[in-house]
């Protein structure tokens, strides 16, 4: 009786794992109009899902920066154009993530750290992979997946277990590295620029101590995946498309924004990661330099405060028009005692920053306690 | 039977006298003042307020449940879900907990205000925090701020949060109010500038820190 009751335990278990094998992929954008009922009704939770994030203001608006990102999605995928849709997500996080419908969610965070286009098509394509060979139907299949959505109360934490906004298994993350980097090669990028996004982010993840969902998960996995591209590079031919040019001058904005949303977060040592970096400096224009004296003052450790007022006076030399710099040292000169040198630097900004600047009325209030 | 009839009210009036004070309480003319040990105001007639002031609240910092103490009372009058006015005098040590930063006495209004919107943005649901405005304000005589900052919640509705703040060697204190912008913002605002021209701090403001109770603590 036993035997009897142990053989048909042993069918149930296996055959709740093993339901992912009639799973096929989208071939192209026409096979998505041939949906399974239950593959249906992931999409149903999907389309929620874009609805909330867009209705709750969660989608950055930046239409040049969203058409060249969806550009260079439809270069990797040609065949899925109007299938899969890239948003740009207002997140400083160092994450992207796809839903199960197709959307791909990029993080204006992430976006700032790549370097270039070859690298936002490396990120892009594995993404996209997620979708096409429906990795959040093949997971919300297996059993033990679905016993964990049965339990969960929070809205779209099912969908969140089957989407890459909390990471897949380790099988298949592999599996949309490899159809992303076909993609990346066949579309004409360097391959040997993919590694280098991932290198970076992993020693973000390092010196940062971030534990937070993160873009493909653990730094252990991070480090696995950019040994493996640097694998498949290293047989292929160097040369491709790059696009540095091109990138830089959509993304610039995005990476000043990025680190006025990182100060006003309180991700101060993010700010000072990056602009202590002479790599990444590079890629941020000289206001930046503003936001690194403004991280300063915030971790106030020993020596921030002369650390950030040699910040202030490069931003000062090098973006002589950007207003809150001229706030910010005359701040500094107004508690230091110095008040001939404060009241300057106040009128500065005041001549500088636009009418309706938020501070204003604070910095005329200075003015007049300095006299 | 005369001895159990004479029993019966006086166990009454003992349950009755031991009885918990209501935590909320319907303001009229004779009943409006929202009041901690460190402060009080006066609250328009017809909302409800709290009867007595929070001591202490749990909040997670770096993912870590914590409790801290503060002093915290409450208006509304349509409901909390609706909108509400929220009083809050936080201590030096923790009067930024999730930013893990202190206040300081000589602590400018514009930096309280920043440090503020970046501690508020650590919380769930806002963390798009927008700043309208920002300008300096006098409250009870002291300088301060006065931002205005509004989110969009998860059905797209616009909500608004005016905050009066200052910092003196007691803490930090904010003076909020939070409501849709659609109706309820601008129909109560003017009672709400009402209360912050009313606020007046206690001589128990400047009492030393009470402790923990120690039940509070189980929970961290």
């Amino acid at each position: 009786m036993s035997k009897v009751f142990g053989i048909l335990l042993l069918s149930l278990v296996a055959g709740g794992c093993a339901t992912t094998g009639d799973v096929t992929a989208f071939k192209d954008a026409s096979d998505t109009s041939k949906l399974q009922e239950s593959e249906g009704r992931l999409w149903h939770e999907a389309r929620g899902f874009d609805t909330t994030i867009e209705r709750s203001g969660q989608i950055y608006e930046d239409g040049r920066a969203t058409a060249y990102l969806q550009g260079v999605m439809d270069r990797l995928y040609p065949e899925f154009k109007g299938k899969i849709h890239v948003h740009l997500y207002d997140s400083t996080q160092l994450n992207a993530f796809a839903l199960p419908n197709g959307s791909i969610y990029f993080n204006i965070g992430l976006l700032a750290r790549i370097g270039n286009e070859a690298q936002l098509a490396a990120v892009l394509g594995h993404e996209a992979a997620h979708f096409i060979e429906k990795h959040s139907f093949r997971q919300r299949v297996s059993a033990k997946n679905a016993s964990a959505f049965a339990v969960s109360g929070i809205p779209f934490a099912s969908l969140a277990a089957v989407s890459s906004i909390s990471g897949f298994s380790r099988d298949l993350e592999s599996e949309a590295d490899m159809k992303g980097y076909a993609r990346l090669v066949k579309a004409g990028y360097d391959p040997h620029e993919a590694h280098k996004a991932f290198e970076q982010l992993a020693k973000e993840v390092k010196a940062l101590g971030i534990e937070e969902l993160y873009f493909f998960s653990s730094h252990p996995k991070l480090v696995e995946r950019i040994d493996a591209f640097k694998e498949l590079a290293a047989k292929q031919k160097s040369g491709g498309r790059v696009g540095m040019e091109d990138y830089n001058q959509v993304v610039q904005p995005i990476r000043v924004e990025a680190l006025r949303k990182d100060l006003g977060q309180d991700r101060y040592k993010s700010v000072i990661l990056v602009m202590e970096d002479t790599n990444l400096r590079r890629y941020y224009p000289a206001a930046g330099y503003y936001y690194l004296g403004e991280a300063y003052i915030r971790r106030d450790e020993k020596n921030d405060s002369q650390k950030a007022l040699q910040a202030f006076q490069t931003a000062e030399k090098l973006a002589p028009k950007f207003a809150p710099t001229y706030k910010s040292l005359g701040m500094h000169y107004m508690k230091a005692g110095n008040k001939g040198t404060a009241r300057e630097y106040f009128n500065k900004y005041l001549t500088l920053a636009s009418k309706d600047a938020g501070d204003r009325a604070y910095v005329q209030q200075y003015i007049s306690s300095l006299k | 039977m005369m001895k159990k009839i004479f029993a019966l009210p006086m166990l009454l009036a003992l349950v009755g006298g031991c009885a918990p004070m209501p935590y909320w309480t319907l303001t009229d003319n004779d009943n409006r003042v929202l009041k901690s040990s460190s402060f009080e105001m006066s609250v328009p007639a017809g909302w409800t307020r709290t009867t007595t002031a929070d001591t202490f609240e749990q909040i997670k910092v770096d993912e870590k449940p914590q409790t801290l103490l503060l002093e915290q009372v409450a208006a509304s009058r349509d409901g909390l879900s609706i909108h509400a006015i929220t009083v809050t005098r936080r201590y030096p040590d923790t009067a930024f907990p999730t930013i893990k930063k202190k206040s300081r006495a000589n602590m400018l209004p514009l930096e309280a205000a920043d440090l503020y919107v970046s501690e508020l943005r650590k919380r769930y649901g806002l963390e798009r925090l927008r700043v309208v405005s920002n300008k300096p304000a006098q409250i009870n005589g002291k300088p301060g701020f006065e931002l205005v900052m509004e989110f969009k919640n998860d059905d797209g509705l616009r909500i608004r949060i005016v905050s009066n703040g200052f910092v003196d060697k007691t803490g930090f204190y904010t003076i909020n109010y939070r409501a849709p912008v659609l109706y309820f913002y601008d129909r109560d605002y003017n009672d709400y500038a009402k209360l912050v021209r009313s606020f007046r701090q206690s001589k128990g403001a400047f009492d030393p820190p009470p402790e923990i109770p120690g039940w509070a603590k189980l929970f961290t």
